[in-house]
């Protein structure tokens, strides 16, 4: 009986997060629907940082010196553009809330992805542009690519999870439907989630090293979507013949985009912390059910996520975007 | 139970934050200007426009179209980017809508398009919208991309001009305050909240007015 509230707290808390992501994911690709006041801010913080970056490229080129200035400002866009759509901070976040959510893991993923993310940018404008002189359009194409890549990447990835997540709980549940003792060794004083995981198969894989080869495939998924202001940038200062200065700008960028990253992702594991302790002061041996039951509501999330993002990329293919 | 079911909401809802994400800022921003051209019958037959882009695009949509190399783009060179523009500008009604309630404007083919540019090589897209369906004399216009990817801004001076229009018709131009989304004021944050149509606030508003 305990098993079917805990079970229906964690698809409530599925629900409210997919019912998010659509919200977000509406937000892709343009289409944007703002929902605060501090949303606004931070949308004019980085309309207003995009617009003096041009300026500030073509300063570079004016005046060695520049470049840092360039590169500040690519630092502050990058960390108020990160809050906006993109970047991963979705699929970091509810990965780290499917698999064993760490502060080290946060930061960790984080700045990997936002490395990435950089690197894609330099790599598609550096071969298409710099090497093979294409137009927009085949830069365009090749973002395309790597788009519907990188979602379906998104969508594998949080299958494996649902499925890894999925047979754990399925155990879970049997195994405490069975044995209706109570598991003391699981009242461990400290809240990190993959410490309940005792009834899943493979234990030592769900909480131990296997996080960082996951982690590693959530970042490919991510990082292969370049951010589209970092290919501006990149383009616009080949054009003005100091690709390498746009090259610094994007990697300063990045270091912003995994600032906002981690700092949500942060929040994520803050949040699920935060669930665990609750549930810990309730739910005494049916703890594991419920954490898995959140675990397994994050895994169907990324899955969906990926869906939303394949979808709604199809739908919004813009003129300009490229 | 409720103390807890709220507790654990919260935690559901910080979740949610971290997972959810805020918008995109206008990626590509046009000064526009435009020539209104009436018909003999008094209405509306065709809008030319003149839609100036800002430097970062601009040397995006130009990336490799130096077709000779010499640092230059020719209106030939640019031509193919100029009738794909137009092509792909059909699905989004050229940006140029009636305001709301209004009857919707229909459009014939673009006609006359080319890119121009500067001697900083940003480009310029001239084309000639046909309007097919325009009442006789006045008319309202917007201009605008409800997703503000693009962001339009009418130029300064006399952006919008009438030609061959009925006598005693004049035109009033108001450009978007694209400024507002870069100094917001409490207004600007509650026209964010306010619903889907996100890019209307920042509309460019032309209407005609005829005696």
């Amino acid at each position: 009986m305990h098993n079917s509230r805990y079970l229906l707290i964690g698809f409530v808390a599925v629900l409210v997060l997919i019912a998010g992501q659509a919200l977000a994911a509406s937000a892709f690709g343009g289409p944007a629907v703002p929902t605060s006041g501090i949303s606004g801010w931070i949308f004019a913080q980085q309309a207003a940082f995009y617009r003096s970056m041009s300026a500030a490229v073509m300063a570079a080129k004016a005046n060695g010196t520049a470049e840092f200035g360039l590169a500040w400002l690519a630092f502050l866009y990058g960390i108020f553009h990160a809050a906006g759509p993109g970047h991963g901070k979705a699929v970091i976040s509810s990965y780290l809330i499917a698999d064993g959510a760490t502060v080290t893991r946060g930061i960790v993923l984080s700045v990997a992805a936002a490395l990435a993310q950089a690197i894609t940018a330099i790599a598609i404008v550096g071969i298409a542009a710099v090497i093979l002189g294409g137009t927009a359009k085949a830069m365009g194409s090749t973002v395309r690519w790597l788009e519907i890549t990188a979602y379906a990447g998104i969508i594998a990835f949080g299958l494996m999870l649902v499925w890894r997540k999925g047979r754990a709980l399925i155990a879970a549940l049997r195994s405490s439907s069975h044995h209706a003792h109570d598991h003391a060794h699981h009242d461990h004083n400290h809240d990190h989630a993959h410490c309940d995981h005792s009834h899943g198969p493979e234990p030592s894989e769900l909480k131990g090293k296997g996080w960082l080869k996951r982690g590693f495939a959530a970042v490919v998924a991510v990082g292969l979507r370049p951010c589209s202001g970092a290919i501006f940038i990149l383009v616009f200062a080949l054009s003005q013949g100091i690709f390498a200065i746009g090259v610094i700008a994007t990697f300063a960028m990045a270091a912003g985009t995994a600032i906002t990253v981690a700092a949500i992702a942060l929040i994520a594991v803050l949040g699920k912390g935060l669930a665990v302790r609750i549930l810990k002061t309730r739910g005494g041996g049916q703890l594991g059910v419920a954490v898995l039951g959140i675990e397994v509501a994050a895994a169907i999330l990324i899955a969906a996520f990926g869906v939303l993002l394949l979808t709604g990329y199809m739908a919004s293919e813009r003129l300009f975007a490229a | 139970m409720i103390a807890f079911a709220r507790r654990f909401f919260l935690a559901a809802a910080l979740s949610l934050f971290a997972t959810g994400g805020a918008f995109a800022h206008p990626h590509v921003f046009v000064t526009a200007k435009g020539e209104l051209i009436y018909g003999a019958n008094g209405a509306l037959k065709e809008i030319r426009y003149t839609w100036s882009f800002d430097e970062m695009f601009s040397a995006f949509a130009a990336q490799g179209l130096d077709a000779n190399g010499d640092g230059k783009l020719s209106r030939e060179e640019l031509q193919a980017l100029a009738k794909e523009n137009v092509d792909s500008l059909k699905e989004f009604a050229y940006f140029t809508v009636s305001p709301r309630g209004a009857k919707a404007l229909e459009f014939g083919e673009p006609a006359d398009y080319w890119f121009e540019t500067d001697n900083q090589n940003n480009l310029t897209l001239h084309f000639t919208l046909p309007v097919k369906n325009a009442p006789k004399g006045g008319i309202a216009i917007e201009v605008y991309d409800p997703t503000y990817f693009v962001a339009f801004s009418l130029a300064d001076g006399k952006p919008v001009s009438l030609q061959g229009a009925p006598a005693g018709c004049a035109v009033d131009a108001k450009t978007a305050d694209n400024a507002a989304a870069n100094n917001p004021s409490e207004a600007f944050f509650q026209q964010l909240q306010a619903g889907a149509d996100y890019g209307a606030q920042f509309a460019n508003r032309i209407s005609v007015r005829c005696p």
